[in-house]
């Protein structure tokens, strides 16, 4: 049963981009996103894709999500996962804990994606204390690659455990152009974030 | 992007398996661009050419003859292609040290800016709304390049990435009992092939040709001239040429 | 060699023909060597593209004395002969790996760095892959392949490990049993023709198979002493392979030159970084098993404060307690880095224990006043502002 259930995320993680449809998200209004009480105000618009990283989760790009990716986490619980896995069995990704530190999500950032991408080459450049939807949270930048594709990105994160529950939003490009030309619009989103 | 396969790699995929690839479009140019004959100087970027044998399961095998073959014949051709584009062409000269670094994430980011103008314009299903509208074509290198060492002096650069697996006989009886029995698409050979023109002074992606099922047989010389055709199709300023006698219909790639 | 029990039917049908020969003298290398058939110039072509984008990549260590220390053992191991004209690299991957792909290009993954105890199993393990080379498996295997391949239409390349292109991943799965077996026995000549402590290479095995049965058992999954699918598919059971070789090594495995400081020494300078790749697999059981083995009952400060991290990670109520515990004991027993009082005021934090937790991370700020993280810890205590 576990297993036919698998393959049917696999199978929507195929079928989502045709099917689901890719939408325009107007700027100026506040819109509700990742299916969660996290709301934003974009003052441009963006795209927002049809496939999601997972249940509570939603990205929205410019140009596509290997050249700007702004994905928003909404209320990830304790004992789940920041997003799909691929394979419970042989790449268990960590989990959300309940007395998580807002320290501690860089952390739970970077091992899921070292897991995931299959690459130890993340690193967690710095963090600071930034209070996101009004809450005490966190602010970190990270680097990685992804070696198969030799192409440097950047990554910039907000967040906070906010009744026990993770919100974030993270904001991915490659280093060459694009991360400068989109963080701008990223920040002034995160900045919006209310819950 | 954090998921093994993202949307980009899986759109891709589905656009290989999937049966009907005219609705596809192939072809994108900046609205109102014109490059006028006898007006720029262009440098070529070195190409990216693969090529090998697609076995029965689908696993690529190189082949260095065929890529051998491959880069002689397709060089040979883009240079007489050069000489017709209307324009003055030459040769990126590779740069050593730092440099060479620089280029070589300048054509990784060519590659995933081309892979995302066919996944987020040029396939309908998933186009993006900002894409959308009208004729736009807005897509982008950033204006550093400018910088990249080789390329001053040139109005635009052109970069050209091919990659053929063909098929073999194993795989198209696959592809044809795949298809009756089971109605799975099934692709034989990949035969990709992108050519894109960046504006050196702004960045801006002014041309883009980029097909996952060329024609050609790049291994032959009649076949590589045949793909450089296709892949500089509607290139800006090329002035109109006299039809050309179509190759000898064994040699064409397999689909 | 007690304890033992080998089933003699299972070593003689590893061995097989081998075993008349075993431990014989080195034949006369001949260095010189192009591809001549279309399948090895193939072979040699994606070798060469792959080493061209290994030397960009960023995933290698570019660390001269690392990779002088590793052409010494290559060269101490298979002769000046053999090892002239071999390019190594080292791969940062926390995975055991190490190859020889058929255009002289070595790469040992980071992950075999830190499991392997002493020179003489860095000398077993290089030995063993030039033996693949020397003996020219690939491009047999190659050929078969593609037949294997043919029959079982849509079996995916499941790599565990897509840092490298899958080219090269492919090349590595191409051994089947019986090349195992030839580049073990290869790698035993080596061995003792170098002066290296045989038994070595059948050790390795076995602690692979110990740590790999902790991984599933930490993931709650069935216990099996050779690896189900994939990646190692084409090895010899783990089991079979070890018991082979100490059989063959006979009773003459012990002695010789192990230079377990020598390869300490090489390797302290990225131990940190490969333990910490480690830690961050989200394998608890793997992990907890290597570090265990790697203590060998002498728990060093750096190994205890990596604990600390590791039973952090995995974070449950019961981890936060064992976690501050190691940590205590890592600065009990001398550790100065400034992580240890980080993981102890995280832990402690966390645990519901405010004061002694803030204390400690005070202690951090005080160690280690530039980190990068030290704004947000600084809130953690109370001091500086939120926002």
């Amino acid at each position: 049963m576990k297993g036919l259930r698998i393959a049917a995320v696999g199978l929507a993680l195929v079928a989502a981009p045709v099917l689901a449809g890719n939408k325009l998200i107007p700027a100026g209004q506040p819109v509700a996103v990742a299916k969660s009480v996290l709301t934003v105000t974009p003052s441009v618009e963006w795209n927002k894709l049809g496939a999601r990283p997972g249940r509570n989760s939603e990205t929205w790009t410019f140009d596509g999500d290997a050249l700007n990716d702004l994905t928003f986490y909404g209320g990830i619980e304790p004992e789940q996962t920041l997003f799909r896995e691929v394979s419970k069995r042989t790449k268990p990704l960590p989990r959300v804990k309940a007395t998580m530190l807002v320290t501690d999500i860089p952390t739970l950032v970077e091992n899921s994606y070292r897991i995931a991408l299959d690459t130890p080459l993340f690193t967690v450049e710095g963090m600071e204390p930034m209070a996101f939807a009004g809450k005490p949270g966190i602010r970190f930048t990270y680097s990685f690659t992804r070696p198969n594709e030799d192409l440097p990105r950047k990554g910039e994160g907000r967040g906070a455990m906010i009744g026990g529950k993770l919100y974030l939003i993270t904001f991915e490009a490659p280093r060459l152009h694009y991360f400068d030309a989109g963080v701008a619009a990223f920040r002034q989103v995160a900045n919006s974030a209310k819950l | 992007m954090r998921r093994g396969w993202g949307a980009l790699a899986c759109a891709a995929a589905l656009t290989l398996a999937a049966a009907p690839l005219a609705a596809q479009e192939k072809t994108g140019n900046k609205p109102g661009f014109t490059l006028a004959p006898g007006t720029a100087t262009i440098v070529l970027m070195r190409p990216e050419i693969a090529v090998g044998a697609q076995s029965t399961g689908g696993s690529y095998e190189p082949n260095a003859d065929w890529t051998d073959q491959a880069r002689e014949n397709l060089g040979r051709a883009l240079a007489e292609a050069q000489g017709k584009l209307g324009n003055r062409v030459v040769t990126h000269v590779e740069p050593v040290g730092q440099g060479a670094a620089t280029a070589h994430e300048y054509r990784a980011l060519f590659t995933a800016l081309a892979d995302s103008v066919i996944t987020y314009q040029f396939f309908p299903g998933n186009r993006l709304p900002t894409k959308k509208r009208g004729d736009s074509f807005l897509w982008s290198i950033g204006s550093e390049v400018a910088k990249l060492p080789g390329v001053q002096g040139a109005d635009y650069a052109l970069f050209v990435t091919t990659e053929d697996h063909y098929g073999s006989t194993g795989r198209k009886l696959l592809q044809v009992f795949a298809a009756g029995v089971a109605g799975i698409g099934v692709s034989a050979g990949v035969h990709k092939g992108y050519a894109g023109l960046i504006d050196l002074k702004t960045g801006d992606l002014v041309w883009l040709n980029a097909d996952l099922a060329m024609g050609g047989d790049v291994r032959t010389p009649e076949g590589a001239a045949k793909r450089v055709s296709q892949l500089l199709e509607g290139f800006p300023g090329k002035p109109v040429e006299a039809p050309v006698a179509p190759a000898a219909p064994a040699k064409t790639a397999a689909r | 060699m007690a304890g033992w029990i080998i089933a003699a039917a299972l070593a003689g049908a590893a061995l097989g023909a081998g075993a008349s020969d075993r431990l014989a003298p080195l034949p006369p290398y001949g260095a010189a060597y192009t591809p001549t058939t279309v399948d090895e110039r193939g072979l040699w072509q994606q070798a060469d593209e792959a080493e061209r984008d290994l030397r960009d990549s960023p995933a290698v260590v570019r660390d001269a004395a690392l990779n002088a220390y590793l052409t010494k053992v290559l060269c101490r191991s298979v002769g000046e002969d053999r090892c002239r004209g071999v390019r190594i690299y080292v791969v940062r991957a926390p995975y055991f790996n190490a190859f020889m792909a058929p255009n002289g290009m070595m790469v040992v993954w980071t992950g075999a760095l830190l499991r392997l105890r002493d020179e003489a199993e860095l000398a077993s393990v290089l030995g063993h892959e030039f033996g693949h080379f020397e003996m020219r498996h690939s491009l047999v295997s190659f050929r078969r392949a593609r037949t294997i391949g043919d029959i079982i239409a849509w079996t995916g390349v499941v790599s565990p490990y897509s840092l490298l292109p899958v080219s090269l991943i492919r090349l590595h799965f191409s051994y089947n049993r019986a090349q195992e077996t030839e580049a073990d026995l290869m790698g035993l000549r080596y061995l003792t023709a170098a002066g290296y402590r045989p038994l070595a290479a059948s050790h390795i095995w076995e602690r692979l198979m110990a740590e790999e049965d902790a991984t599933a058992l930490g993931r709650k999954r069935r216990v099996t002493h050779h690896y189900a699918a994939g990646f190692f598919a084409s090895h010899p059971t783990e089991l079979t392979r070890a018991t082979y070789l100490r059989q063959v090594v006979g009773t003459g495995g012990e002695q010789g030159d192990e230079a377990r400081d020598a390869f300490l020494t090489a390797m302290r300078p990225w131990r940190a970084t490969f333990l910490a790749d480690q830690i961050k697999l989200n394998d608890f059981g793997g992990s907890e098993y290597l570090l265990g083995e790697l203590a060998g009952g002498q728990w060093t400060p750096d190994l205890l404060l990596t604990r600390g991290e590791l039973y952090r990670e995995r974070g449950n109520p019961r981890d936060l307690v064992s976690a501050a515990q190691f940590y205590q004991q890592a600065i009990d027993a001398g550790c100065t880095d400034p992580i240890a009082w980080r993981g102890l005021g995280l832990s402690l934090l966390r645990g519901q224990q405010g004061a002694a937790g803030r204390a400690a991370l005070k202690t951090y700020l005080e160690r280690a006043p530039q980190a990068s993280d030290r704004a947000a810890m600084a809130m953690l205590i109370g001091e500086g502002g939120v926002q």
